[in-house]
This record gives structure tokens, sequence and C-alpha cells, in this order.
């Protein structure tokens, strides 16, 4: 009898914290189905009626779909340089039998302490005297910096994994050590490779402090601060449609949660772990 | 790290494009902070040498303090809930069954939503007008005379901040705890029981002194994460009302972007970093002090 009560209780808890952790989320996409005069006398109320005419007016105005292909560039070229550069200077790393590996390693997870707005000051004065503030590079660069530190672990860590055997077989059987790479040790890598560029993916597609320093001019704005543009723009009146761009923009990182959330969780787990 | 090429040439190769990268993205803007913070400079005429002037002002400015109690406030509000719930929920996921797996997913869901929606959700739940969430749920339990405005209450509004950040990342948490205590080798925790030790026994004697390395790194990542608290803060009250939000980045940021102080902003800007070293060191001293403790009772044996 005992235990059954426990059990209860134990069950009521974790959908007690469930209900904590989702329902804001799922809130959002309900306010964005309800027309605002709705949503301003019963905002926490089941929506009476479905109305996708939020959707359809963010996207007749056009603006909101610019945001997005602008978040997709910096997000595709960042994780393509993230990918390419921590998976050559992991493979140096922990593949070459150089003394000052050690070194060079610990400098780059000493990155992983240093506040990403230690760059803002800097970069923001660098980009103004070269001109590209406001453009695709001016958010990847630093993107992939700070990146960088944890991508590298990460490779370092799987590439620790493989027997130097393998390494050896390849020497033997004439290839370079770019043959190597490219065809031995980075196919073996896919799990990384997959984990890093689904939890970056999330993380710069978020990213909202690089983009709020960097970006001003309407045209380059990502998502992540293009919404504010929604909220307040129209009146404080017209709730529905800033939900509605909220929870479009939200979008793509869940897809890319729920199709790989394995590799994402594994990304910050052995992030935490290996460290 | 032990690897079998020799081939120096390769190495570069490898090697220079990662750490070129590095050095100009991460480590030059470091450099030129410390640089910067020595200047007064606008951002437009030429930078003049102060030497550490910015520095000596920042000790005698009385938001900066402000800044730095309530950036305090925030981690230890930010540190309880990730560390503390986020623990005590991986806890009791070892002990479920079934549909662990799903439960896990749906907790991380605040984690990869964009910051001006999670503030908007709060803002949301803060309201007064519409009644939001917070204030109606208190009428509800007839609490009502708690009901405030919460985000410009000069007595809440700190912790008002400091909520969401807390929210969002303690799934996150959760999961990294999660994957420790599953990691256990179950044989201890057997041997224990036999021992007869009950489960809170088993928990505090055994498996949290076997997760330390994590709790280090955890502990370490949200107090660094917490010192450099920004996104929430500054969009939901961006300082205010008064400087009670205001945290040591939010106001390196309004120096820096709104008033033009530039050398003023990465003299901040530079505390921030060295207050983040400083943390990392000193918990990294607190925890080896501990761990050379059983080494030495091992070794007396």
């Amino acid at each position: 009898m005992k235990k059954k009560v426990l059990k209860i209780i134990f069950v009521a808890v974790i959908l007690l914290f469930l209900v904590i952790q989702l329902y804001p989320v799922v809130w959002l996409f309900m306010a964005s189905l309800k027309s605002s005069a709705e949503l301003g006398s019963q905002p926490f109320a089941l929506p009476k009626a479905l109305v996708f005419s939020n959707y359809a007016e963010i996207f007749k105005d056009g603006k909101i779909l610019r945001y997005m292909w602008n978040s997709v560039k910096v997000t595709a070229g960042s994780i393509i340089l993230i990918v390419a550069l921590s998976s050559t200077t992991g493979y140096a790393l922990a593949k070459f039998q150089f003394a000052v590996n050690k070194k060079i390693y610990a400098f780059f997870t000493f990155g992983i302490m240093i506040p990403v707005q230690i760059t803002l000051i800097p970069l923001f004065c660098f980009y103004s005297k070269v001109g590209i503030l406001n453009t695709t590079a001016s958010l990847i660069l630093p993107q992939v910096g700070f990146a960088l530190p944890l991508s590298i672990m990460l490779f370092v860590s799987f590439y620790s994994f493989l027997p130097n055997e393998i390494i050896e077989a390849g020497i033997v059987d004439g290839c370079s050590p770019y043959r190597i790479f490219f065809s031995i040790v980075l196919p073996l890598a896919k799990n990384t490779v997959i984990t890093i560029s689904s939890m970056y993916t999330i993380l710069i597609w978020n990213d909202f402090i690089f983009a709020n320093t960097f970006i001003s001019d309407n045209n380059a704005k990502t998502i992540a601060v293009g919404l504010k543009d929604y909220i307040g723009a129209f009146g404080n009146v017209d709730w529905g449609r800033t939900y509605a761009a909220i929870a479009v923009s939200i979008i793509p990182p869940i897809l890319v949660y729920f199709c790989l959330n394995k590799y994402v969780t594994a990304g910050m787990t052995m992030g935490a772990t290996k460290g | 790290m032990n690897g079998v090429l020799k081939d120096k040439k390769a190495f570069a190769v490898f090697l220079l494009p990662g750490l070129l990268f590095y050095l100009f993205s991460v480590f030059y803007p470091i450099v030129d902070s410390i640089r910067l913070s020595t200047m007064k400079w606008n951002g437009i005429g030429a930078p003049e040498f102060i030497g550490l002037g910015n520095y000596t002002k920042l000790f005698g400015d009385k938001v900066f303090y402000q800044a730095f109690l309530n950036n305090l406030i925030y981690l230890v509000i930010v540190v309880l809930m990730q560390l503390t719930i986020g623990f005590v929920f991986a806890v009791l996921l070892t002990y479920m069954k079934k549909g662990v797996s799903l439960v896990k997913t749906l907790y991380y869901v605040p984690c990869i939503i964009t910051t001006v929606a999670v503030t908007q959700l709060f803002r949301n739940i803060y309201s007064t007008q519409p009644q939001g969430l917070l204030n109606g749920v208190l009428e509800a339990v007839g609490l009502g005379s708690l009901a405030t405005s919460w985000l410009s209450n000069i007595k809440t509004a700190l912790a008002c901040v400091s909520v969401p950040e807390g929210w969002r990342y303690t799934g996150m948490y959760m999961v990294i705890f999660y994957a420790a205590l599953i990691s256990l080798d179950p044989e201890v925790c057997e041997a224990a029981k036999v021992d007869g030790a009950n489960e809170w026994q088993t928990l505090i004697r055994i498996k949290i002194p076997m997760i330390k390395p994590i709790l280090l790194l955890t502990l370490t990542m949200v107090m660094t994460g917490a010192l450099r608290g920004f996104d929430i803060p500054y969009i939901l009250t961006n300082g205010g009302p008064g400087n009670v939000t205001e945290l040591l980045s939010t106001y390196m940021y309004k120096k820096a972007f709104g008033a033009n102080k530039f050398g003023y902003g990465s003299a901040v800007a530079v505390f921030i970093i060295i207050e983040s070293i400083l943390v990392v060191a000193i918990l990294q001293m607190l925890f080896r002090e501990r761990d050379a403790q059983p080494e030495k009772r091992r070794s007396r044996r």
C-alpha cells in the first residue's frame, strides 16, 4: 500500500515538472492560433477556434522569410567551418606525435571559460574599420571561434578511441596523412560530426548577443534578433501575429532537436563529462 | 593524445587553420580588450591612453557595485535552480522504468527555444494587464494580495529576470547528471545495499562522491554561465527599473554601445573575464583539496 502511494506521488512529481517545462512552449503555439481579441480576454484557455490568419499575415509581409534566410546562411556557414576546422585540428592534436600537442590542447580548452562578451567591443571596432558590420561573415567569425574549443575536445576524445594500428596500417599501405584522414579517420567520425552539427545548429540559430551587436540593418537581421521587431511593433495589439512569428522561429531548432535529440544531448553531456 | 604520425608539414596543414582562426576570433579580442581598457575612447576620434584610469573609475562607480551584487544574486538563483532541481530530477529518473528517454527529451525542450521567445513567454506570465499566469494563479489560490507588477516592482524584478534563465537550462543539467548517474558501476551500489545502506545513504555516501568530477564541471559551467548572464535581463528589463536588474554584462553593453564609452566598457569586460577565471580556479582548488584527503588515507593503509 505504502509502495503504491509512493509510486503515485513519484509519477505526479515527474508529470508536474513536465508541465512546468513544456507548458510555456505549448501555450506559445496555442496563443499563435488565437485571434488577438481572444488572446486579450482569455490568454490561458484553449483556443475556441483555430485561427491561421496570424501565420498567413506574417508570411505575406515577407520579413520573416528574409530573417530566416539570414539565419540559415549564418548557421550553415558556421557549421561547415566548425566541422572542417575542428575535425582537422583535432586530428593534428590526437594523431600526430609532437610534444607541443598537450600545450596547444590546453590552450584550446582554456577558451571554454572565456565569456563571449569579451569579443563584442574589439570585434565591433574591427568590423566597422573593415566595413563588414551587417554581414553574414561578421557573425560566423565569433560563432566558429567560440565553438572550436568544445568541438576540438569532442573530436580529440573520439580520435583517442581510434586505435593507432588503423593509422599504422594506412602508413604501411602507403597512404599519406591526408589520405588517412579523408578515407579512414573522418568517415569513422561521422557520429561526432552529427553531434557537433546538430548541437551548434540549435545554439547558433538561437544566438542573440552577436547578432544584436553586429547587425543593425533590417536586411541582414537574423531571426533571433528580428523577432524583437514583432514584439510591440503592432502597437501591442496584435499579439497573435507576434506569437505566430515566435512559433515559426522556434520550429527549425525543434525539428533538429526531435530528429537528432540523441546527438544533441550527447554533445552537451559528452562536452561536460569529457572535460 | 599519443599519435603515431610524424610528418611535420601535414601536421601544420591540419593544425594551423583551426589554431589561427581561434587566435584571431577568441584570443585577439581578449588582448585587444585589455588594450582598450587602458584607453579613453568614444569610438570615433583617436583613443587616448589613460593607464588604469578606467579601473580606478570602475571601483568608484556605484552602479558597477550594484551590478556586481545583482550578478551574485542572479548567480545564486540560477545555480540553485539549475543544479538542485536538475539533480533531484536526474535522481528521480534513475528510478523510472519506462519512458525515461521520452521524459528526458521533453524536459530538455526549453534549452532549444530562442531567448526572445523565452522572454516573451515570461513577460506574459508576469504581466498584470492583461492578467498574467502568475497573478492569475496567486488569485486562484487565495493569495491575490501578493499579486504585483513583477517586472517593475524593485523588490521582485531581479528574481524575475533570474528565474527564466534558471528554468531554461535546468533540463540540460538534469540530462548531464542523469548520464553520470547511470554510468556508475551498479555493483558498487549493490555492495552498499548488501552492507545495509538505504537508498538515501547510497545516494549521499556513494553516488554523489563518485560523480564529483561532474559536479565540479557543472558547477563551473553554471557559475561562469551566470557571471556572463546577459540575454534575458537585457531583453526583459534592460537593467531597470533603476539599476535593480543591471548585471555586469548588461552594464558593459550599455556603456560601450549605448554611451559610446568603449574604453570603460572594455574595463568591465576585462573584469568579467578575470572573475570567470578566478571562479574556475577557486572551484578547482576546492575540489582538488577534498580529493587529496582520501588519497592520504589510502596511502596510510
